[in-house]
């Protein structure tokens, strides 16, 4: 009778046995254990993101000659513009310079732009995060902000062998210091709860009561260049909704995020080109 | 071991099929959540110890892509196991629609425990309650229809392991 009682209560004193051991375990055995599951199945991530790309090669592959000599024509006039730009933007960072020199102001970090593929989109309730195809192996460090055409995607938080996370500023844990485009006092922005079916959204506070903005006259929201991850002056989104707060000096308010954060496929990676003078996060620590 | 290790690779296919969907869902803020089909595949048929190794294996893989603590999966996940494990006799194991029913309160109970740990790092929890309801159901229909095929995949993946074993053994003999 003895052995049939214990014999009920066996599975139950594996798991307690389990709990004790995991909890006793040291935390180096966890980290490690952590990045080796996840390197274990980063070829696994890999390999579902380049059949996913060979899928796209095959159906761009049934579009009509026609359809690519059109594309290409486009493709052309906006090459054009862009190399408008470009020019305009060496004269730009040549004035930035002298400027610099001459008022000897410290001048802004350099960044390496690293391209990536994005592999993994995981858009949980409580997180917003990516996994690009780089890592390590093209020399990414944590911390680095990371961009696409439409402005801040996040920042990277974990980096490994040839894969890294980034964080989006979507998620809801993500804060950082931002401003309305035109004005210099910074605003906290929050990533918001997204709803589902619904465009990305974050918050503001902290915001100064002469700001006014609302869905007929929205309100740009920039990087304020502060806290030194983001250089200033990159769209973060659009105020769309500002509301006197409840202590009644600062204003608190809705941000419509880019809707294309959820569907990405390519994004930059802004690697500081000189380490040392980069903050703590993109120097890895 | 080499059980443990024949229960693991169908868990591994899930938990890929799982991401693959999630980074199709991603753009209509859904997220698919299907633990309870990790657990009450394998607690519902196999012995303790090597389904529990799968199992386990399975939650780390898990917990390496979340940024939660790390074993936050590892201990919902075992205790849901032995939870399945203890009430299995009790439970018509050969019946489709028994089981999907376990993995559908294995899913919930996981579900829920996600939430109570993840909970204290927002600010404003009752504000995901809409999203964390949407997510629930999508999560309970897709496991209906998923259930029996991955149940049919784990025999399968038993069977060609029984044989590929007896062929050696034959071979060696």
């Amino acid at each position: 009778m003895p052995f049939k009682r214990f014999d009920q209560a066996h599975p139950f004193v594996t798991l307690g046995v389990i709990v004790a051991a995991w909890l006793l375990l040291p935390t180096a055995v966890k980290t490690f254990a952590r990045a080796t599951f996840f390197e274990l199945t980063a070829p696994i991530t890999l390999a579902t993101s380049k059949v996913r790309d060979l899928q796209e090669y095959w159906s761009l592959r049934l579009h009509s000659k026609n359809e690519l000599i059109e594309a290409g024509r486009d493709l052309a006039r906006v090459n054009a513009s862009y190399e408008v730009a470009v020019q305009e933007n060496v004269e730009l960072r040549a004035e930035i310079a002298r400027l610099e020199s001459l008022l000897r102001l410290p001048s802004f970090s350099d960044y390496r732009f690293e391209h990536a593929r994005v592999a993994r989109r995981d858009f949980s309730s409580w997180w917003h995060r990516l996994v690009i195809r780089k890592g390590r192996n093209f020399g990414i460090p944590v911390g680095a902000p990371v961009v696409f055409t439409g402005g801040v995607v996040g920042r990277v938080t974990e980096v490994h062998a040839t894969t890294a996370v980034v964080e989006l500023i979507s998620s809801p844990n993500v804060r950082l210091a931002g401003v309305v485009e035109g004005d210099s006092r910074p605003i906290s922005f929050q990533g918001g709860n997204n709803p589902t079916f619904a465009p990305p959204k974050g918050v503001v506070e902290l915001m100064p009561l002469d700001l006014i903005a609302s869905p007929n006259t929205p309100k740009r929201l920039v990087t304020s260049g502060f806290g030194g991850i983001f250089p200033p002056g990159l769209t973060l989104g659009t105020i769309v909704r500002a509301e006197l707060g409840s202590d009644g000096l600062f204003k608190s308010g809705e941000v419509r995020l880019d809707e294309r954060l959820g569907s990405l496929t390519e994004v930059t990676v802004m690697v500081p080109l000189n380490l040392d003078g980069a903050p703590a996060a993109a120097r890895g620590r | 071991m080499r059980l443990s290790l024949v229960l693991f690779a169908p868990l591994l296919l899930l938990w890929a099929v799982v991401a693959e969907v999630n980074h199709t869902l991603a753009s209509l803020h859904l997220c698919l959540f299907a633990g309870g089909l990790f657990v009450a595949s394998i607690a519902l048929h196999q012995p303790l110890r090597p389904g529990l190794f799968a199992t386990l294996a399975a939650a780390l893989v898990c917990d390496a892509h979340a940024p939660v603590p790390f074993g936050t999966h590892f201990l919902l996940f075992a205790a849901a196991h032995v939870f399945v494990f203890r009430l299995r006799d009790r439970i018509p194991r050969g019946d489709n629609v028994a089981t999907t029913v376990v993995v559908l309160f294995a899913n919930l109970g996981i579900f829920l425990g996600l939430v109570f740990v993840e909970a204290r790092a927002v600010s404003t929890p009752a504000s995901l309650w809409p999203r964390l309801l949407a997510d629930l159901i999508v999560s309970q229909l897709a496991l209906v229809v998923v259930t029996p095929w991955f149940f049919a995949l784990q025999a399968r993946a038993l069977g060609l392991a029984q044989t590929l074993a007896a062929f050696r053994s034959r071979q060696a003999a």
